[in-house]
């Protein structure tokens, strides 16, 4: 390249050719009728900046560059999408936040492709962020910092619609959780901190209320089947579109409200709890118990006493039926044994 | 060569240089031109102008995108630079990512 023929471009021609550039961008995004960037478009976009990058001093311009790079983002944030933010609300806000990520996230595919040379050199001369992480910064501080606990109640609340068994669009609420994992930029920190906790919390809090009511009004198996039931539910709503992380959080604290608090009263239902289900051989019940007690911690425990318990008892009457019959000589010992036996298989 | 699989490359003079697409990614300046979202996927004009490139030298960059694909392959061969081009061809290097 004949850089002594080459013109020097002055910083503020060549930035109002890049300006050009990218309004030209900006119209695109906002679905206004413009064409498509051309091949030739981008090599001159390109160029202007590796030019204005590879003059001499004083006219190399890459720190002005990088700033305006930035600023460009912005401008565009605070002037279009803000605003366009702050005037909707609820599901309509969640969806215009997914749209205005995806732009965002082009935008800066595209910027950052331009301004390419940057990334280049400079950026690591002078140990600075790459254009990429300054794009995604940028919407991380302007919008996401601003509208965070918004989105996060809008999406809770709708996840607490949808357990009262209304139909809410899931796609949706899984491409907003995948802002919250994407602005973290490798680290979990910002699902985690600014959804996941709350989430968990309101989790808790709505399990409480049912528990609360449901241990009054159900029998021990009903009881169980419902606390089934929400586990599998639970567990189906990570899969279509929280972040897979929270499963275990999750289900802890569902198990926690539904079991762990009222495990006692539970079990001991008079006429429904472990010592009637035991009593009357109800296999399908006893499996249930057995499943949803091992998954909390020392779950078991009562369970496992109630059922040594009721042994104890089975065994003590057949040993005192067997010594009955045995003076009457009618069923002898060994016949009881086996009985007991298959009992407890 | 079929058209999707194709790039032309033109020089400051005009002389067009017709190439693969693969050997044309070699340059990531092309080859996120190539990849950017929108455009260029179906667009007709895959073609590119170097106003600053002079026919000598992008005959040689060209030349380097097939040698560089070889080398990738296995093929490891010396690539010849004639001193007087070394420059000009360091210059354009740069400004193609290559």
């Amino acid at each position: 390249m004949a850089m002594n023929e080459r013109k020097t471009i002055d910083l503020e021609q060549g930035w109002e050719f890049m300006q050009k550039g990218i309004t030209k961008l900006k119209n695109i995004l906002e679905g206004l009728p413009e064409p498509q960037f051309s091949s030739e478009d981008y090599m001159m976009l390109y160029t202007t900046i590796y030019n204005m990058c590879t003059q001499k001093p004083p006219h190399d311009y890459s720190q002005q560059l990088y700033d305006k790079y930035r600023e460009s983002f912005e401008e565009y944030i605070t002037s279009t999408v803000l605003p366009s933010l702050r005037e909707k609300h609820d599901e309509f806000m969640l969806r215009e936040l997914v749209k205005r990520w995806a732009n965002h996230k082009v935008m800066v595919r595209w910027l950052s492709r331009f301004f390419h040379y940057l990334d280049r050199y400079f950026i690591a001369r002078r140990s600075l962020p790459p254009l990429n992480e300054v794009g995604l910064t940028c919407f991380r501080d302007l919008v996401y910092q601003e509208l965070n606990g918004k989105v996060r109640d809008a999406v809770i609340s709708l996840i607490d619609q949808e357990r009262e068994g209304e139909q809410i669009d899931r796609a949706l609420l899984k491409n907003v959780l995948d802002i919250f994992v994407e602005i973290g930029m490798g680290q979990m920190d910002y699902y985690e901190n600014d959804f996941e906790a709350a989430m968990l919390k309101d989790t808790a809090a709505y399990y409480s209320r049912k528990a609360s009511n449901w241990i009054l009004d159900d029998s021990c198996p009903d009881y169980m089947l419902k606390a089934e039931e929400c586990l599998k539910r639970e567990k189906d709503r990570v899969s279509h579109y929280l972040h897979s992380s929270s499963e275990p959080k999750l289900l802890e604290k569902v198990q926690h409200e539904l079991l762990s608090v009222y495990a006692t009263q539970l079990l001991e239902k008079e006429h429904s709890g472990c010592h009637a289900l035991l009593r009357d051989d109800k296999v399908e019940d006893l499996s249930r118990m057995f499943r949803l007690f091992s998954k909390i911690p020392r779950g078991l425990d009562p369970v496992s006493g109630i059922f040594k318990q009721h042994v104890t008892a089975e065994g003590t009457a057949l040993v005192k039926q067997a010594e009955d019959a045995a003076s009457n000589k009618k069923v002898g010992l060994l016949m009881t044994i086996p009985t007991l036996a298959n009992y407890l298989m | 060569m079929r058209k999707e699989d194709s790039v032309k490359l033109i020089s400051a003079e005009g002389f067009e240089f017709v190439i693969h697409k693969e050997a044309a990614m070699v340059s990531q300046i092309i080859s996120n031109m190539l990849t950017s979202p929108g455009s260029f996927a179906e667009t007709e004009h895959r073609e590119v102008t170097f106003p600053e490139i002079s026919t000598t030298i992008l005959e040689k960059i060209c030349q380097y995108f097939y040698w560089s694909l070889q080398y990738a392959n296995g093929k490891e061969t010396e690539f010849p630079i004639e001193p007087e081009l070394t420059l000009e061809l360091i210059m354009a290097a740069n400004y193609l990512d290559t």
